[in-house]
């Protein structure tokens, strides 16, 4: 009782000093306004009746006096490296200074899908859905006013190996930022009746997921092409879902949200400020030897969908052994994936979307049964999966998959490939990679992730990665590709896939 | 101080107090008196007795875990606060210079500089768009945007194309209503390349026969897939019945019939007419140095038009005006009901526009799968995630060189429409009687990070600079842009929405299962209350 009454006094003041500085500024308009509004009583309430007050603005073409604008910046602003300190607990904090007015702040959990087990199955995607719920300082309504009061946004998302929760607003508000995500990352509540409300939503989701043939096929490919943890579904299925309560969520996230575990990236802060702030929330965290990572296997599969769609969805997987800690294969294999590129056979974009592609000029363009084929690659800690996937009408199944085996030997084979095509590719990767860069929240979330998965930003060595492959590059890891077990995966009208054997034979041939 | 300091104590002490083991005592000897020695039990909550209720158990289960709430750690509650307050941006708002050149012809050239980046947008933006056209050529603007990269004189549409992902760039057009945009995003050193082949484009495109039926094809393909988004239909529906018989009320796409018979002759005479220097402004941002922009565009654009009739003459001549009226596209197979409300809105220019967009921001949009829930502060989200009466809702402001829309746009089940029908009304209405500080505040508070959250990249800033000297004659420096934001109190508020909402006529698209809706003189009615 005490605890709300002293909650009602802060909020009171918390409203008579929004007053006064209302106040405040209200005066200081008026040596901008042409005309001063009328400040009697009646002109405020009956103002609407009585016409309002006189336009106190000139139009927006016009500039307006008095106002005070802050120096500009010169044209050149000398870049600089990010700063990362380690704690002695093992929270890494990571900050890359800039002039720009916004900032985005991100909290990084090595902690994923691969780490369920088959009690928390699903975890991690309802994880994602109770970021910035209540915890045990803040209720929910309480966080989203907050983040609402600063005019911010902030983001969870779950992957297979690294949770991400982010916060953008301007610069002036970057305690508040960092104080919120820690809070909300590290002292959930999970209340019973939000756990339910959200467990709602990710039923949804998953019936929405089901109609996305692309993603299911995807899925496929995880689920029957390892063994460990990353046949785990990112989205699991809703019968293992139901089974999620905040007693599993609280063991999931004290086992696997450990100090050694997180880092707190942030673009556009200063390091010393962030440090001042984050440093007491983070330090008293227990120190606790990471976990290891579930091992994944390779193994290859087959897996077939039947679904109502009138075409054929299918991929064809191979491994990519070493994954990002390999950075040279890689970026070959992302080189890889630009080189093959392709798309949808109706497609809007303009130049500079991939139209000279391999997977283009030489199968979209030839193949109109084919309403779709592009190449895809998903990239892990320690193992990688690059592939075509495709869709088609099921009559047009076997040569499709013909056609996608012919191009993935393709690459394996020197010679194929030409300098002209491999050049755009490295060109395509490179200025992708700097275009990305351009978005403050991208590079937050680089820098997060990579430390992460580096202990180190090394994005210049990844650019150099990149310019330096070469033709025999290509061909090399096309051929260690196709060297590791297939893995097949089809979904709608699957009847007319031909069998596993059949086209695992293609690449095996030798 | 001393005051808060006591409360403090007090709240810290109170987990010290018994009540809750007292509760568990006085209960438990209720139940079965083989317990009763649970008052010595450690101070943590005791497990119910065996014999007590599973509904007993499950209570005590919800109240431990709503105990952990009471000890808030004054360390996470240093800074934030769910109150709305003013805080002084100033000091981050710095920028790097925007420059700008007025060549000979009366072609304009600016640019921001960020010379330490590595990579750089430049850009046409061009005062053009479907408005300009008539009923029978309406529909070119769009044609051509899809035709210019379809070769030149210098250039066949496959060397245009290889040049661009040669060199790893980005080519982009979009087209709406008054503006048509042309820009490419490329590293550092391919910024001449790009600007010359943007040159080209726009001054020698070759509008080859053959490319003009392939194309058509493409854009009625197109026009399938905007016809399947609900968003798109109620919209270009909204425009033409708001500013029926007026400009603006053309879609951009055109009709189809018009697709079919737009020729090279069309497509050659709208860029005579409307792609004039005068009209147009080079924008540039990222790794450029302004006097190297402004250099070679001079020596690139030479064969544009000097025509110095502005936009703005074009709009006086024709101007584009608001009828209140409303179109319905009965469709019960839908399993969701899509409809907009709209008033007329302000310009691009009037000063009202930015209390306009504070109230967009006031109003709010929501969404199933929004995080805020029925926690957000705009009262018109509460009240449909409370009552669970739209799948999404979001209110929009478009400005125009003479007009404007001002509204909302819902998606809801059938049986919903009534009730959000009356609650979106309610909340429009409100702003012109009932507004408080706070929301206000917020309002406000978000409008500005939302403007500037949105300038995050080259093609984002370049946009901006384009876009404003097209519509403002100038780029509004931040700094400013805030003053303005801030000078919007409640009382503004109610003004702006006095002379926009109060009594004034509506248009309302739906398509849909909207038998439920409501029809136009409910709404109507609903512009006004007869209380305060």
């Amino acid at each position: 009782m005490f605890k709300t009454a002293a909650s009602r006094l802060r909020a009171l003041k918390g409203r008579t000093s929004t007053f006064n500085r209302g106040v405040a500024r209200f005066s200081s308009l008026n040596d901008v306004a042409t005309k001063p509004p009328s400040s009697s009583p009646f002109g405020v309430l009956f103002g609407w009746l009585t016409g309002g007050k006189s336009r106190s603005m000139p139009p927006l073409d016009f500039p307006l006096s008095g106002i005070k604008l802050p120096p500009a910046l010169p044209d050149y602003v000398q870049p600089v490296e990010p700063k990362i300190t380690t704690l002695p607990n093992g929270v890494k904090i990571a900050s890359l200074k800039s002039e720009k007015p916004a900032a985005s702040v991100g909290l990084y959990v090595n902690c994923g899908s691969v780490y369920e087990t088959p009690e928390s199955s699903g975890a991690t995607h309802l994880l994602e859905h109770m970021a910035f719920k209540s915890t045990r300082n803040r209720s929910h309504l309480r966080i989203v006013r907050e983040v609402e009061a600063i005019g911010g946004n902030v983001q969870a998302s779950a992957s297979r190996e690294q949770m991400a929760y982010t916060f953008n607003a301007l610069k002036t508000y970057v305690p508040e930022m960092v104080e919120l995500l820690i809070d909300c990352v590290r002292n959930p509540v999970f209340l019973d009746w939000e756990i339910n409300e959200e467990l709602q939503k990710v039923k949804h989701n998953i019936s929405e997921a089901s109609t996305n043939p692309e993603a299911l096929v995807l899925e496929a490919v995880h689920s029957v092409g390892y063994k460990g943890g990353l046949a785990n579904p990112l989205l699991a299925p809703e019968s293992s879902i139901s089974r999620l309560n905040s007693n599993v969520l609280e063991e999931f996230l004290s086992e696997n949200y450990t100090a050694p575990r997180m880092v707190l990236a942030a673009y556009g802060v200063e390091h010393e400020e962030l440090l001042k702030i984050a440093e007491p929330l983070l330090s008293d965290l227990p120190n606790v030897p990471p976990a290891k990572e579930p091992k994944s296997v390779y193994t290859g599969g087959d897996y077939r969908g039947l679904g109502d769609s009138g075409e054929t969805h299918f991929a064809l997987a191979f491994e990519l052994p070493g994954g990002w800690l390999n950075e040279k294969d890689a970026m070959i294999v992302n080189v890889l994936q630009v080189l093959m590129g392709g798309g949808g056979s109706f497609s809007a974009g303009g130049p500079g979307k991939g139209m000279h592609s391999r997977l283009y000029s030489r199968v979209l363009n030839q193949h109109l049964e084919l309403h779709s084929i592009s190449a895809f690659s998903s990239i892990y800690n320690n193992t990688g999966i690059f592939g075509i996937q495709a869709a088609t009408g099921s009559d047009f199944v076997t040569k499709a998959i013909d056609i996608a085996a012919n191009e993935l030997i393709a690459i394996a084979t020197p010679g194929e490939v030409d300098q002209v095509q491999l050049d755009r590719a490295k060109k395509s990767t490179k200025s992708s990679i700097l275009m990305n860069l351009e978005s403050r929240m991208v590079v937050a979330d680089d820098l997060g992730r990579q430390i992460l998965t580096y202990n180190d930003w090394k994005l210049s060595q990844l650019l150099k990665a990149v310019d330096e492959v070469s033709l025999g590059d290509i061909a090399s890891i096309g051929q260690k590709l196709l060297s590791s077990p297939l893995t097949m995966a089809s979904y709608g009208d699957v009847t007319k896939v031909p069998s596993y054997d059949s086209v695992s034979k293609k690449f095996h041939l030798k | 101080m001393a005051m808060k300091h006591l409360l403090t104590t007090i709240a810290r002490r109170r987990p010290h107090r018994p009540p809750a083991a007292l509760t568990v005592a006085v209960r438990s000897s209720s139940t079965s008196p083989a317990v009763a020695e649970s008052p010595l039990a450690p101070s943590l909550p005791s497990p119910p007795p065996p014999s007590a209720m599973i509904y007993d158990r499950l209570a005590e289960d919800v109240k431990s875990k709503i105990r952990r709430l009471e000890n808030p750690d004054p360390r996470f509650l240093k800074y934030g606060s769910p109150h709305p307050s003013i805080a002084d941006h100033t000091h981050i708002l710095t920028a790097p210079e925007t420059r700008v050149t007025t060549l000979p012809n009366g072609l304009r050239v600016a640019t921001e500089s960020n010379l330490a980046a590595q990579t750089a947008t430049v850009g046409v933006w061009i005062d053009a768009g479907s408005r300009f056209e008539n009923d029978a050529t309406n529909g070119t603007a769009h044609f051509l945007e899809h035709m210019i990269f379809k070769g030149t004189d210098q250039r066949s549409a496959r060397q245009l194309e290889e040049e661009v992902e040669n060199m790893g760039g980005h080519l982009n057009a979009y087209t709406s209503r008054e503006q048509t945009t042309y820009y490419a995003k490329v590293l550092q050193s391919d910024v001449p390349k790009a600007l010359s082949i943007l040159a080209d484009i726009l001054q020698n495109s070759k509008f080859d026969d053959n490319r003009i039926l392939r194309e058509r094809e493409v854009i009625l393909r197109e026009m399938e897939e905007v016809e399947k988004q609900p968003d798109e239909v109620i919209f270009d529906h909204l425009h033409a019945t708001a500013f029926q018989y007026s400009p603006l009320a053309r879609t951009i796409l055109g009709p189809a019939n018009n697709i079919k018979t737009i020729s090279k002759e069309h497509l050659q005479s709208y860029i005579k007419t409307h792609y004039t220097a005068p009209r147009m402004v080079i924008a540039a941002s990222g790794a450029v140095r302004h006097e190297d922009i402004v250099e070679t565009v001079k020596g690139l654009f030479t064969k544009l038009s000097g025509d110095p009739t502005t936009a703005s003459q074009l709009v006086a001549k024709e101007p584009s005006f608001f009828t209140g009226s409303e179109v319905r596209m009965f469709d019960s197979d839908l399993p969701l009901a899509h409809f907009a409300v709209a008033f007329n809105g302000a310009s691009w220019t009037d000063p009202d526009s930015i209390p306009l967009m504070v109230m967009q921001a006031m109003l709010g949009s929501w969404n199933k799968n929004a995080g805020g829930g029925k926690h957000m502060g705009s009262e018109l989200a509460q009240r449909v995630a409370i009552n669970d009466i739209a799948d999404s809702y979001m209110a929009f402001n478009t400005n125009y060189k003479d007009t404007g829309l001002f509204g909302v746009f819902a998606t809801a089940k059938p049986d919903c429409l009534d009730d959000l029908a009356y609650s979106i009304m309610y909340e429009i209405t409100k702003l012109v009687y009932r507004v408080s500080e706070a929301d206000v505040i917020r309002a406000r508070n978000q409008l500005k990070s939302s403007l500037l959250l949105h300038l995050d990249g080259t093609s984002a800033v370049a946009e901006d600079i384009g876009r404003q000297l097209l519509t403002y004659g100038r780029r509004i420096p931040l700094a400013e842009l805030f003053a303005r934001i801030d000078a919007v109190n409640a009382s503004t508020i109610k003004r702006v929405a006095n002379r926009f909402i109060y009594d004034r006529d509506i248009a309302i698209a739906s398509m849909g299962p909207v038998g439920e809706l409501p029809d136009y003189n409910w709404f109507r009615r609903r512009t006004y209350w007869n209380r305060y």
